[in-house]
């Protein structure tokens, strides 16, 4: 008996991880319930309009597009990548044109609305990213201690980290970052060239970040008002120049009394759930709208999981994306090729950035960004870009060594 | 295991990979742990923080009662509209939706119609700084609120405006509280309100205690002040700090101040659920509050009511005209009960429980109706304090039977005078003659007593009595709240070479350097009544806990509490005793004004000059001070009145007073019995 006839036994699809999949699903669902039917508007609404059951329907679609992605080969797909990938560019530098990229009231513009619909070309560009990122370092290890062919890989990172900058959706732009990393240290580019480029991206970062926050205004390097203030409230500095009037320093601590209230509020709703939470529906930061009820069901869909379930819950929460994440890497150990296994990485190197900037912003390790939490958070773009990526994953576990 | 077997792959990158997802998973869980697990409670604490507020809920403040239940002070309900903010956050956003600028722009039709050339106008809110957004809110919640109370001033056929200024500070501090619109509704309005009234409007109709006193002026000394405080200190054995406090009553003199403690009972604690807007969500009583005590008083209503009548139809009727204030004290010899205590002018103790009608606190801080001038004014005795000098000198050698010669006074033949030497003489009201000690008694000789005092008695042995009655120490009616201890000189004085024979003589006919209270005076005549046992006087007879969770047990305050007896001889207690029989019951006496049949009554007149700080006459007190009957003491009464302008003597002036007073009793202890309820 061999490994391979074992494997003849074994299902197509990875099991364990669907599980798990489906699991954060019918939480993310029940949880969506909870933030947002506390709210008048929202619970007066039909139920197949309510936000809950239009996830669910996000769910069926997305489980359509996992079933669409697993029928075609992904060599096939990644012969399809390039295309793939300059249509999301694209995409990218549409939705920064006004009139065509919508703003949503958020300051920033990150929409395109199509009928039925609201499309984030951001979320499906990290899939096309990952796609193409794969593709591109599948070649030969021996290339890729040219260096010209790795900073081409870094141009194929960069673009669409300016475009998705642009919007501007820093968090969304940063998770490429390792994303990429990850994938040229798998596919074997030379260690020390990435490790020098970590070193320069965490040197520029950390100048950066410090620039931010403790340089006086005329040196700071411009970036959106409300991306320095989130950075101010994670440092924990105060609003107010040092030099400021009695009048400017009241306002400065009423903004930053405004500004830090979510990341406060969500830390409160996380904390306050103890071992055991409140109990499903019992959560008192959204219902009585301290978590704002914008917010709640969204990005920050995990401090109410945190409040009503406590510990337990989001130990829950965190097991489930650690089955997804290393099952994940298992698959990518399995893959029949380097493309593959690429995929595998890309995608689960993806996945885990989302969640550990998503839960680490409810807990404060890391600054408030508007990063969903895949599969959880409510929101198409998300859904499915998170459903299409978990369908790579087990295209490249149907297709793996021996099978 | 999934983790484990990652990280043995023989695949380096892999495992690195593998490696930094069980470190990053791991910071969460850690972190997660710290928040959730260690840290929890800090989290729990500002989240209550933030959602509650506490609210200090008053006890309902316990009854006064008279010695046979009947209320003298008690609670009502009273009935206010309010207004809650949160029934009315949904119109104050629409409101601010309609009210907030626009701007009406041309829209063009998506790009992905762009066959089509149908452009639409389409009304865009004008993005606001948040300065301006607050403005807009303001705006809004006061058109909202205005409305609401216009409406409701429609409903009850009464405009009502609002006091913009009230309700600005009532929203900003107190937004999860009812905001009252319309103080203590009439049985019409609530009816009105309850008819018309289709909601809508966030109005609601809130029951709130109202301390009262139903028989108005009554006693009003006595029970006190008691205000309504909305920021007032907490007690001592509760929560110093509540986010809102209800309005409290707090008593702060008479009754009312002495036993606040005890009549306040203990506020309870009600948590509101707020939402981040600081709007009321929901409530519930944390602890509910504890009923304060009753307090039972000595006091009988019917003699309290007897003594002020008395007091005032003496005061309004009688001696119309005159300016007149003044006091009675009605008290059991037998037990030191205070059975009635008034004091006129009097004022009524709604009106500080209840707010003042107009211009009437300016009316009755000029009347000077504030004072109790049972207890706490000083008064020259004159005359009633001869009881003192005739026992002080019949205890030490004086005859009663002998006569003593009054010489005339040379400028007034009709008077007598009392000489110091041949140049230095005191005048006297009485005639000139001899007089033994019963005549000088019942005439109130001025002369005879001033012999008594400096030839017989002597100063020291004076104020040896005069302090065995505890003249010039407060009688511990009140526990020292309110009351005066009069004045009388010490041994030491008496003793010093600064006082003269002129200083005895006046203080023999009570006058000079010795001030007394009413109560004092019905201390002491309860001493000679009962044969010389100086009492405590009792006031308060119990204090009964309605709330008995509280753990508070009934306080019952013994009577017949004897502070002194005298060491005086009991001949000279019982001769001094006649002499005041014959005061009222006999023919010539000063105080016959009094009496009436069926009732011996013994008494002692007094009349004394009031002089102001440059010794010029401003006026007269008028004293009667008596006890019956004369067989069995059981009352004392003591009448005083003062005024600039009215003439005549004690007995003629007070007598009819203490008169009015012991008919109400002989009345009472007529009619039968009637237990009166709770």
């Amino acid at each position: 008996m061999t490994v391979d006839t074992l494997n003849e036994h074994e299902s197509k699809l990875e099991r364990l991880q669907l599980a798990a999949v489906l699991g954060l699903m019918i939480i993310g669902a029940m949880f969506i319930y909870s933030a947002t039917m506390s709210g008048a508007v929202e619970s007066q609404k039909l139920w197949y309009a309510q936000l809950w059951f239009r996830q669910i329907i996000w769910y069926a679609l997305g489980i359509g597009a996992v079933v669409a992605v697993c029928s075609v080969s992904y060599h096939t797909l990644a012969r399809w990548s390039f295309v793939i990938y300059w249509g999301m560019i694209l995409c990218l530098v549409a939705v920064l044109i006004p009139h065509i990229g919508q703003t949503h009231n958020s300051g920033a513009r990150r929409w395109i609305d199509l009928p039925f619909y609201q499309f984030q070309p951001s979320e499906f560009a990290k899939i096309a990213f990952v796609l193409a990122g794969a593709n591109f370092l599948s070649r030969p290890p021996e290339e890729l201690k040219r260096p010209d062919i790795f900073w081409k890989a870094i141009g194929l990172m960069a673009l669409p980290f300016v475009l998705i900058k642009k919007e501007p959706d820093l968090g969304s732009a940063l998770v490429l970052v390792p994303t990429g990393l990850v994938m040229m240290l798998v596919a074997g580019t030379p260690r020390k060239f990435i490790f020098r480029l970590v070193a320069v991206v965490g040197i520029v970062g950390v100048l950066f970040v410090a620039d931010e926050v403790f340089a006086p205004p005329h040196w700071r390097i411009k970036i959106e008002e409300y991306q320095r203030q989130r950075l101010l409230v994670y440092f924990g500095r105060d609003f107010a120049a040092k030099d400021a009037s009695e009048g400017d320093r009241q306002a400065a601590h009423r903004l930053q009394e405004d500004s830090s209230f979510q990341s406060k509020q969500a830390l409160i709703s996380v904390g306050s759930g103890g071992l055991l939470g409140a109990g499903w529906c019992e959560g008192k930061q959204t219902s009585l709208q301290f978590m704002p009820s914008g917010a709640a069901h969204n990005d920050f869909i995990f401090s109410v999981i945190a409040e009503e379930k406590g510990f337990v819950g989001s130990v829950t929460v965190l097991t489930l994306y650690a089955v997804v994440l290393f099952s994940g890497l298992r698959i990518a150990g399995q893959a029949r090729d380097r493309l593959g296994k690429l995929i595998a990485v890309g995608v689960v190197t993806l996945l885990f950035s989302h969640v550990f900037v998503n839960i680490g912003m409810n807990i404060r390790i890391v600054p408030v960004t508007g990063i969903p939490l895949p599969l959880l958070s409510y929101g198409g773009s998300s859904v499915l870009c998170s459903l299409i990526a978990l369908g790579l994953m087990q295209n490249v576990y149907i297709q793996r060594k021996g099978y | 295991m999934l983790v484990v077997d990652e990280l043995k792959k023989n695949d380096p990158s892999l495992r690195l990979v593998a490696l930094v997802l069980a470190g990053g998973l791991f910071i969460l869980f850690v972190g997660l742990w710290w928040v959730q697990v260690v840290k929890t409670r800090e989290y729990q604490v500002h989240r209550e923080a933030q959602a509650y507020r506490t609210v200090r809920l008053p006890a309902i403040r316990g009854k006064i009662l008279d010695r046979e239940g009947r209320v003298l002070a008690d609670n009502r309900a009273r009935y206010n509209l309010c207004l809650y903010f949160d029934d009315l956050n949904d119109q104050f956003k629409k409101e601010y939706d309609q009210i907030r600028p626009v701007k009406i722009s041309v829209v063009s039709p998506p790009f992905w119609k762009f066959w089509s050339n149908a452009r639409t106008l389409q009304t865009n809110r004008v993005r606001l700084k948040t300065g301006e957004m607050d403005e807009v809110a303001v705006q809004a919640r006061g058109n909202v609120v205005s409305r609401a109370v216009a409406e409701l001033g429609r409903e009850l056929g009464e405009p009502l405006t609002l006091d913009l200024k009230k309700f600005t500070r009532s929203y900003a501090e107190e937004r999860a509280m009812p905001f009252t619109i319309l103080q203590n509704l009439d049985e019409t309005q609530i009816a009105k309100f309850q008819e018309k009234y289709t909601g809508g409007l966030g109005a609601q109709i809130v029951l709130e205690p109202e301390r009262e006193y139903p028989n108005g002026t009554m006693a009003a000394h006595l029970l006190g002040e008691t205000v309504r405080e909305t920021e007032g200190e907490s007690l001592a054995n509760e929560d110093a700090f509540y986010n809102y406090r209800l309005p409290d009553y707090v008593g702060k003199t008479g009754i009312e101040g002495k036993y606040n403690n005890e009549l306040h009972g203990r506020p309870g604690v009600a948590n509101v659920l707020v939402n981040n807007m600081g709007y009321r969500i929901s409530e519930d009583v944390d602890t509910p509050p504890q009923v304060g005590a009753d307090v039972t008083l000595t006091v009988d209503l019917d003699l309290q009511r007897a003594a002020e009548d008395a007091l005032a139809n003496a005061i309004q009727n009688k001696y119309k005209g005159n300016e007149v204030n003044g006091a009675v004290v009605v008290m059991d010899v037998r037990t030191g009960d205070v059975l009635a205590m008034a004091s006129w002018p009097v004022f009524d103790p709604n009106n500080f429980a209840q707010g003042w009608p107009a211009g009437e606190y300016e009316k009755f801080q000029e009347s000077g109706a504030e004072k109790d001038r049972a207890i706490s004014e000083n008064y020259a005795p004159g005359s009633i304090f001869k009881t003192v000098v005739a026992l002080a000198a019949l205890d030490n050698g004086m005859n009663p039977g002998e006569k003593y010669h009054v010489e005339a006074n040379p400028r007034n033949p009709h008077h007598g005078a009392y000489f110091f030497s041949p140049k230095n003489f005191k005048e006297d009201t009485a005639p000139p003659g001899d007089y033994d000690f019963l005549h000088a008694f019942i005439h109130s000789s001025n002369s005879y007593f001033m012999n008594a005092g400096l030839k017989y008695a002597g100063i020291e042995n004076v104020v040896r009595v005069a302090q065995q009655f505890h003249l010039g120490e407060r009688t511990g009616v009140f526990a020292g709240v309110q009351e005066t201890h009069g004045h009388l000189p010490s041994l030491g004085a008496v003793r010093s070479g600064d006082w003269r024979a002129g200083n005895t003589a006046n203080v023999c006919i009570g006058q000079g350097e010795v001030d007394v209270t009413p109560m004092q005076m019905a201390v002491m005549v309860s001493a000679i009544a009962n044969s010389g046992a100086v009492l405590w006087p009792r006031l308060v007879e119990k204090i009964t806990p309605q709330d008995f969770s509280s753990g508070i047990a009934e306080t019952n305050f013994p009577d017949t509490q004897v502070r002194n007896r005298l060491t005086v001889r009991p001949r000279s207690l019982q001769i001094l005793r006649d002499a005041m029989f014959y005061d009222v019951q006999g023919d010539e006496g000063s105080g016959r004004s009094a009496a009436i049949a069926g009732l011996n009554i013994c008494a002692k007149t007094g009349t004394a000059q009031v002089q102001d700080e440059h010794n010029r006459l401003v006026g007269h007190n008028y004293w009667f001070a008596s006890y019956a009957p004369a067989e069995s003491p059981h009352y004392a009464i003591v009448a005083m009145l003062q005024s600039p302008t009215l003439g005549g003597s004690g007995g003629d002036n007070c007598g009819p007073v203490a008169r009015d007073i012991y008919e109400a009793i002989l009345k009472k202890e007529a009619a039968p019995k009637v237990v009166a309820k709770n």
